[in-house]
């Protein structure tokens, strides 16, 4: 099929697919475009000249469209290139698969796209496709001279639109490999079936009782479906056993896809962490601080939901910790409730927490312990170390600088620091930053304005 | 924090890995007798009800039994009067897991306390100590789930004592400065209260995290456990 196709050389090529974006009726189309590196419009040309050629171009689209998965071809090719990454690139080979509320929250744009894409297909791929099939078939019968008559053509359109229809919702079946699987079948597909199959066999009966008068089809459409149901109870026991044996065989793919995924992922971090403390045996300091780099990550993809950067300023404050943990090789404890979306009030908290983290690990005394409370009115960050035996005066003066730079930034946007000495020892940073509930700063104890001079000097 | 009892604390260890066991034996000090050890659930449900010690250093996560780790010896064990002294056999969470519910369940199954295996001996040994003689102890992490699910707004707090489902504002002050990663004692003088209330609150917020029906501590720890 694809041999008819112009194939100009893209070395790299992306595998394969229908992506779910820029697909018109299947997106055979417009995977075969990106597959070959060629403009969707000269594909689609090329589609509907093949249609002209005795409809070959019909069947060729239909075969694509069959036999070729769906999916997004940039993410396949990366999830192939990457298998560590492939966690990541899964969601997007199933864009029908069952409404994970995960899923569903990383990807709003992808979403989006599908519901879109839901609310379209049906029209479309019905119409064209019916469209399609009667321009080939007329073409056909009048080269060879076969009068078309109207009550075979419209038993056949009939047909055809019903198989349209339940073969639409195979595909969709297809795409969303999960969702059968999860009984996650939509009341749509349901709907597709059932209607695929009554319009089939409406025009099955049309076409075979061409002039019969109903009394007579009657009794010979009851014969025919009852020899379809005993030919389905003969046949149910294989179905069942079919189904079972599929279902078997795809959790046990899941189990090995998943076996995969971490044993790359031990590989690329755990593995290579322990080979790096062999080597730095002689060095506890390094040790301590490689073991120390590697249980964080080990726990953050163990236990904790990665948030999208952009969206969790808990995640952000933890990143900072790490980042500081790694410089300093100072052991942060960081406990964290709630969370907000970062705004600008939040990233300039980020930043003095960052100081203030630095410089808790720098001059102060371990443990140090960071502490995050977010309601959706105010974030509080607090970073606390233990000094048992320190210079007050030293620290203050050592501190001033940071001081300035902690606190001017916090009051910039509206928040209050304070430097606290607890009677037990130790120093603690507290920052809290007032947010009003669409996220912008408001006016706490600063009476100056933020908009006209953000970031600038006070 | 409580003042030594003439008679070691007697010590039963409860973890699947051997050399974690020895680890924790080696690091305890003299004031602790380690009198027995288990490797799974139904040893360390034997084991308490024969040696009945006075604090139990209970792994999260142990294999055997109905599969519920550390929470179901809790559950099995609840309520044993102790053989030394008068109280009762006492468990302390031990783990390395930072996930929620695993934590949550081990406390709701009757955990005194949970602390994170990376605790060194000095420390870990005071705490045994602390829970022998009957008090909560929270890490800061703990008193960072507490505050998690019973939430930290002023919306939040408790206007009469009883209340189950709410912690009381001192509570709430409390388990802020834990969570903060202050100690007891430096809790007791930033609120200028006594170390024993501190004590006081600790356990009745334990209680509280124990008995609460608060639909938050099941639809936070099922919201975590969305992995």
């Amino acid at each position: 099929m694809s041999t008819l196709l112009p194939t100009p050389g893209a070395p790299p090529r992306l595998p394969l697919r229908r992506p779910a974006r820029g697909r018109v009726v299947g997106g055979v189309c417009a995977g075969v475009a990106i597959h070959l590196g060629v403009r969707v419009a000269v594909v689609r040309w090329v589609f509907v000249g093949l249609t002209l050629l005795a409809g070959s171009g019909v069947a060729a689209y239909i075969f694509l469209w069959v036999t070729v998965p769906a999916g997004e071809p940039d993410a396949v090719a990366r999830a192939l290139a990457d298998p560590a990454r492939a966690r990541a690139a899964r969601p997007n080979e199933r864009p029908d698969g069952p409404d994970q509320p995960r899923g569903d929250g990383r990807h709003p744009g992808r979403a989006a796209g599908l519901r879109e894409l839901t609310s379209r297909l049906p029209l479309t791929d019905i119409a064209i496709g019916v469209i399609l099939v009667v321009v080939a078939l007329s073409l056909v019968g009048s080269r060879f001279g076969w009068r078309v008559r109207a009550s075979w053509l419209l038993p056949v359109l009939i047909v055809v639109a019903g198989a349209l229809l339940a073969w639409s919702q195979l595909d969709r079946a297809q795409r969303g490999r999960l969702l059968a699987h999860a009984g996650g079948r939509t009341p749509i597909g349901v709907v597709r079936i059932l209607g695929g199959i009554a319009l089939v066999a409406l025009g099955a009966l049309l076409l075979v009782g061409q002039e019969a008068r109903p009394r007579d089809i009657l009794p010979s459409a009851v014969a025919a479906l009852a020899v379809l149901a005993g030919a389905a109870l003969v046949l149910a026991p294989w179905w069942l056993r079919l189904i079972t044996d599929l279902g078997e065989e795809r959790a046990a793919r899941e189990r090995a896809d998943e076996r995969a995924e971490i044993a790359a992922h031990l590989h690329d971090s755990v593995l290579q962490s322990l080979a790096l403390i062999q080597r730095s045996a002689q060095n506890p300091v390094d040790v301590v601080r490689i073991a120390r780099t590697q249980e964080r990550e080990l726990r953050a993809w163990l236990y904790e939901d990665q948030p999208r950067s952009d969206t969790s300023f808990a995640a952000d404050l933890k990143a900072v910790a790490a980042e500081i943990e790694e410089l300093t090789g100072v052991a942060i404890d960081v406990v964290s409730v709630g969370d907000v979306t970062p705004t600008a009030a939040t990233e300039a908290l980020l930043r003095a927490s960052r100081e203030a983290l630095l410089n808790a690990a720098r001059h102060g005394a371990p443990p140090v312990s960071l502490y995050l409370e977010a309601v959706p009115e105010q974030v509080e960050v607090s970073v606390r170390d233990h000094g048992p035996g320190f210079d007050p005066d030293a620290v203050a003066a050592d501190r001033l600088g940071v001081k300035e730079s902690i606190v001017g930034r916090t009051t910039r946007h509206g928040g209050t620091a304070t430097l606290r000495r607890p009677p037990s020892g130790g120093t603690e940073v507290r920052m809290v930053m007032p947010l009003d509930l669409t996220g912008a700063p408001v006016a706490g104890t600063d009476p100056t304005p933020v908009a006209p001079h953000p970031g600038g000097p006070r | 924090m409580t003042d030594t009892p003439a008679a070691p604390v007697r010590v039963l260890l409860v973890d699947d890995h051997d050399m974690f066991r020895a680890g924790v034996r080696a690091s305890l000090d003299a004031g602790l007798e380690v009198v027995g050890e288990a490797a799974d659930v139904d040893s360390a449900v034997r084991e308490v009800q024969r040696l009945r010690p006075d604090v139990v250093l209970l792994d999260v996560h142990l294999p055997g039994g109905q599969g519920g780790g550390g929470a179901e010896v809790a559950t099995r064990c609840a309520h044993l009067p102790s053989e030394g002294g008068t109280g009762e056999v006492r468990f302390l969470a031990l783990s390395v897991s930072d996930a929620a519910e695993d934590v949550v369940a081990v406390i709701r199954a009757g955990a005194r306390g949970y602390v994170t295996k990376a605790v060194d001996g000095h420390e870990l040994s005071a705490i045994v100590r602390r829970v022998a003689s009957g008090d909560a102890v929270f890490s800061a992490r703990l008193a960072g789930f507490v505050l998690d699910s019973f939430g930290t707004q002023s919306a939040d707090v408790a206007v009469h004592d009883d209340e189950l489902d709410r912690l009381s504002a001192r509570e709430q002050e409390v388990m802020r400065l834990i969570a903060r990663g202050y100690t007891y004692r430096e809790c007791a003088s930033e609120l200028f209260i006594s170390v024993k209330t501190v004590e006081t609150h600790v356990s009745a917020v334990l209680r509280k995290l124990q008995l609460s029906s608060r639909h938050e501590i099941a639809r936070w720890a099922a919201a975590r456990r969305l992995l």
